[in-house]
């Protein structure tokens, strides 16, 4: 039987993970008038391994059974980075997560959240945030099965976003 | 006339801006909420590898007057990104003092921390907002911002305290 494991993302796991990105955004309509097909232009290498990283990732990677001739394959990822509250400190903000639906009820998706929660700990992080699309039940289950709570639903917070021309003519450029 | 300038924060200015960060949660309602110090902000915000930027408003005297500067707002963000963008800005906090709003000084703030992120390749800037916070709601639409919880549905979810060392085996 083939191995789960959960590793760090190396930089020749990107072709892997921009993958599984368009994969994650196809299963993830922005709007009832569009699909979003995210740009080939995202420059995940340079900025995830270069000097100074903009994001971390995790990959869940399949390696064959002793026997299996199939190489290893990655499965899923989880892509986070750290912010900042000016109420608690350092936080790690969770951006992506996703396993290929063949491998899901396998508590792979489980195993890479608590992997960034530990790498978290041990950086001194105290909150950990993740963003979640209301219609997603079973996303949103499993956050709450493992303690996540809705702030948007507790709190009342809303997600503003300024981008594209909003976002230049509010900069003055 | 007092001249308001919007420059980025120092490390000596961590002292008002963690009076600030207190008076935005005490208006947010959840002032229990903070637990920072001014220390980790001066350690965290100034050191090699600085997890936030601030900027902050500063009012500076009309020539003859003798009163010193003051610190009136400030706005704190930090890099983020996108597996579908790149690279982003989020603005964590922006706050003014209320005998100071109804001057622009806020949208000065926003649009400073629009100019910094552009110069830095980012192609979107996100931020949160309460809902009943009409107010800030009416200033980012009319600034140009969207609100994703309602036109996309996303929610804030978050994981703290006993959670999440459960979580991450601690």
């Amino acid at each position: 039987m083939a191995f789960v494991q959960i590793r760090a993302a190396k930089e020749g796991d990107c072709g892997d993970i921009l993958r599984l990105i368009r994969l994650l955004a196809g299963h993830t309509p922005r709007s009832s008038l569009c699909v979003f097909i995210p740009p080939i232009s995202v420059a995940l290498r340079a900025d995830g391994f270069g000097e100074n990283p903009f994001y971390h990732c995790l990959v869940a990677e399949i390696l064959p059974a002793p026997g299996e001739r199939q190489g290893p394959s990655i499965v899923g990822y989880g892509l986070y980075y750290f912010i900042y509250s000016t109420w608690k400190g350092r936080n790690v903000y969770l951006e992506d997560v996703y396993v290929m639906p063949e491998y899901r009820g396998q508590g792979i998706g489980s195993k890479i959240i608590k992997k960034v929660a530990e790498v978290a700990l041990d950086q001194g992080c105290s909150q950990f945030r993740l963003a979640v699309l209301e219609w997603n039940k079973r996303a949103i289950d499993l956050y709450k099965a493992l303690g996540a709570q809705d702030l948007t639903q507790v709190e009342g917070w809303h997600a503003f976003c300024f981008e594209g021309e909003a976002m230049r003519k509010l900069g003055g450029k």
